[in-house]
């Protein structure tokens, strides 16, 4: 079950209320309100968790690369302004940028990816189908988009996408670990992403 | 297939982080060259912004999120509330120590310190170049070592007998051009190292020899259409670098 809200503890009840005409929660990070990243947190962290768990295969240190991705968000707060990126996609991004430099860093990441690998071929899922009870968790209906986008996929490209953007791999890796020539495994990933870039075009930011 | 479309053809690849290290490096440092890569990887990653959740989310454990919002905002206030603290800390150990009673004492401490923190920004720009010296080592020798082709010639000129050496680098587009056995150029003249495409000689690197071990360019392939059919050197004189093609005397001329 999902902890109680924050908001409704009243434990942080130094945090200032957000700034009186601002309504989105960017406009309210950006105006240094602190009860909107209270907020965010409560809102994305199950996400970034679960992507962070599924890449790292290590709770402590998924939970570390959340905190630095929050962390960063408040030391970055100005740069939500530029560009036009979600916020929600800005920070999966960052989290996943996070979790790839920390399996790099890994002396032992060959192993741990090898064991990711055999978790799928047993017929496991970096990509899990839809579990009845988390229908209502806020962004779940994002959720359902992209699954259904990669559901989409044949799937030696779905295998692909599945080692390289949520495993973190690399072409080589892959094509080590498919067995695959280099050339198979680039030529299948650029073809996914391409499907995968129409198919994800419309989905819209769920955190306003 | 020009020198950009490597990076063009691995713009969504790099979004996906699926390049190899080296790869990355090389395409992150094109980026702050590349207007056209910027936009579109900006733009890619827009697209596939959603795609990480294709995850189920993870519940956090109980206590979690308050203790990545104390964490966030914690830190801040702990800066704040520290850093006055700290600073009053300094004055006042400053004062009493060094102020009131030894001010001479302090005087030359001060001018030590000083002294002191020149040393520290000497050493810390002497290692930035150290870094910078060793980042191009690196560089150079990781196109050397994953050179696809390499292309040699002798090369003559005065009496003195040397070669020419290009490493060429496919994935790059880079290449290594080493150049020894040749004694430095005459006075007022340079080695010229060209490149022959298929819209005419186009001018790269200079190439300066001491007169002893190799004279070596890392050099990037030319903006033009066409593919890269071979490379030349030639002396030129020193003050013809407006001129867009060779006028020396050509001491190697090589065609793939």
């Amino acid at each position: 079950m999902p902890e109680q809200p924050l908001s409704s503890r009243g434990e942080l009840a130094a945090v200032p209320l957000g700034v009186a005409g601002q309504s989105t929660l960017r406009e309210r990070l950006l105006a240094r309100d602190e009860r909107a990243l209270v907020e965010l947190i409560e809102l994305a962290t199950p996400w970034l968790l679960g992507l962070t768990q599924g890449m790292l295969h290590d709770q402590d240190e998924a939970e570390e690369v959340v905190l630095e991705v929050f962390q960063t968000v408040w030391d970055r707060v100005g740069a939500l302004g530029e560009g036009h990126e979600g916020l929600m996609p800005w920070l999966l991004r960052v989290a996943r940028n996070r979790a790839i430099d920390r399996l790099r860093r890994r002396s032992r990441w060959r192993r741990k990816a090898a064991r990711a690998e055999a978790y799928g071929a047993a017929g496991g899922t970096a990509v899990p189908f839809r579990e009845p009870d988390e229908a209502g968790h806020p962004g779940w209906h994002v959720h359902e988009s992209v699954h259904a986008a990669l559901a989409a996929l044949p799937e030696e490209q779905r295998a692909v996408v599945r080692l390289s953007y949520f495993g973190g791999l690399s072409h080589s890796e892959i094509a080590e670990q498919l067995d695959l020539p280099l050339g198979t495994v680039k030529t299948r990933l650029r073809l996914a992403l391409d499907k995968l870039r129409v198919s994800l075009a419309p989905i819209g930011d769920w955190i306003r | 297939m020009t020198p950009h479309d490597w990076y063009a053809e691995h713009r969504a690849a790099f979004v996906a982080r699926a390049l190899d290290a080296r790869e990355e490096r090389l395409f992150a440092d094109h980026l702050g060259r590349c207007d056209e890569c910027t936009r579109e990887v900006t733009r890619l990653e827009r697209e596939l912004g959603w795609l990480p959740m294709g995850v189920t989310p993870a519940p956090p454990r109980p206590g979690l999120t308050h203790q990545l919002a104390e964490g966030v905002l914690r830190r801040r206030s702990a800066w704040r509330r520290l850093a006055p603290t700290a600073a009053a800390a300094a004055i006042a150990a400053a004062a009493l120590g060094f102020g009131v009673h030894e001010r001479q004492r302090g005087d030359t401490l001060a001018a030590e310190l000083g002294r002191r923190e020149a040393q520290l920004a000497a050493a810390d720009s002497e290692r930035s170049g150290q870094l910078a010296s060793l980042a191009a080592l690196e560089d150079t020798l990781s196109v050397m070592r994953q050179a696809q082709h390499v292309v040699q010639q002798d090369i003559a000129m005065n009496g003195h007998h040397g070669r020419l050496l290009i490493f060429q680098d496919a994935a790059s587009h880079r290449w290594n051009v080493v150049m020894h056995g040749l004694p430095p150029a005459p006075a007022g003249e340079v080695y010229q190292f060209w490149f022959i495409t298929g819209s005419g000689m186009v001018r790269s690197a200079e190439l300066r020899s001491g007169g002893s071990g190799a004279a070596l360019a890392m050099v990037s392939m030319p903006k033009v259409p066409g593919p890269v059919m071979g490379a030349a050197l030639s002396v030129e004189p020193a003050v013809s670098r407006s001129v867009d093609q060779p006028t020396g005397p050509m001491l190697a001329h090589i065609e793939f």
